[in-house]
């Protein structure tokens, strides 16, 4: 596949007078000398992406106020968001996951809006959204653990009489794993899609052409968000739920 | 009859593209089996980007239908608009999910 570097990481490495290398015997990006920064650009903005959000988060945390200004009332309105949403999915205890959902959401958001900008985007990339899918899935397993014990929560896993048991088994384990890999495939196919239309745009006009396809791509980036942690809390709230 | 036909133009159009290999196939089978694959139409670039415009075609039909009993729904009763758009929206990116998936294979192999 491809790796596009981003603008800023080759302004910065420009800037930086970074080394550049050819990467796995030129097998990777064509044999493209990069640097560290253009190499692992998603590493950086994800960095990037996790900093900003805890330093946001902590700025507005010192400076609460009855009387909120604008940034806190975004702020509100996302956290109150996340919360509706998974108070509405999730029976007992909605409180106890919402932090989870609402960081995922927060980091997500922030990434896919990087990508708007000349500034690299952790999205677009398998690796990020792979990792965040599997902390969901190590997540949502591990709650419902504990809160059916570990050879009830399995069990549920046998079907509903024994016999079926053998075939039912391997069908939820497949179906169980495969989550995975829909989840973390969904967004990042997503982003990285809508990237290389947007630079298909940008080369065959860079002026006014791609600003539709930018426009349409604040919008993908809020709708995947919010599909990606609506699809975390269903799992969470399938994984925790007690049947009646 | 339709099935049976639109089965014999499959096979014609796997002939026709393996006929090419015909005077080497008693050289090295193999081989020119191998480049037929790879130089004709039929190559994995080609398959690929094909496939996404058959899924996107699939995708099309699928969100249509959805979106339509959506927007019947919230029409009938538009007190439920905010579940109703929820539960479409969570439809949308489970069809979504199966050209996202053709388009990885394009983006991996094209």
């Amino acid at each position: 596949m491809e790796h596009h570097a981003s603008y800023l990481a080759k302004l910065l490495t420009d800037l930086l007078r970074l080394p550049r290398y050819i990467w796995g015997d030129g097998a990777f990006a064509h044999g493209q000398a990069l640097s560290v920064l253009e190499r692992y650009d998603h590493l950086f903005a994800a960095l990037l992406a996790a900093l900003l959000t805890v330093l946001l988060v902590y700025m507005l945390r010192n400076r609460m106020s009855k009387v909120p200004g604008p940034f806190q009332q975004i702020m509100e309105t996302a956290v109150s968001f996340v919360r509706n949403l998974v108070g509405e999915n999730i029976e007992h205890h909605p409180e106890k996951y919402v932090p989870l959902v609402g960081t995922l959401g927060f980091f997500i958001l922030l990434n896919n809006l990087f990508g708007l900008a000349p500034l690299p985007s952790a999205t677009g990339n398998w690796n990020v959204t792979l990792g965040c899918a599997l902390v969901v899935f190590c997540y949502y397993n591990w709650h419902g653990m504990k809160e059916h014990g570990f050879f009830k929560y399995w069990g549920h896993f046998l079907g509903p009489v024994w016999w079926l048991a053998p075939l039912m088994f391997p069908i939820e384990m497949i179906g169980l794993l495969s989550r995975i890999l829909s989840h973390s495939l969904r967004l990042f196919g997503n982003i990285a899609g809508e990237h290389v239309v947007a630079a298909i745009f940008f080369g065959m006009m860079p002026f006014l052409l791609p600003v539709p396809m930018m426009f349409l791509g604040i919008f993908f980036g809020l709708i995947q968000t919010f599909v990606f942690i609506m699809l975390a809390t269903i799992y969470i709230s399938g994984a925790v739920s007690h049947e009646h | 009859m339709k099935k049976f036909l639109i089965t014999a133009l499959f096979f014609a159009i796997a002939v026709a593209a393996f006929a090419q290999a015909a005077p080497d196939v008693a050289e090295n089978a193999v081989e020119t089996a191998a480049a037929v694959v790879n130089n004709s139409f039929f190559s994995g670039r080609y398959v690929a980007h094909l496939s996404l415009g058959i899924a996107a075609f699939g995708c099309g039909m699928g969100q249509g239908k959805a979106v339509a009993a959506a927007c019947e729904g919230i029409a009938r009763n538009p007190q439920a608009a905010g579940s109703i758009r929820t539960t479409m929206i969570i439809g949308l990116a489970l069809i979504e999910a199966l050209v996202i998936y053709s388009l990885v294979a394009a983006f991996a192999i094209g």
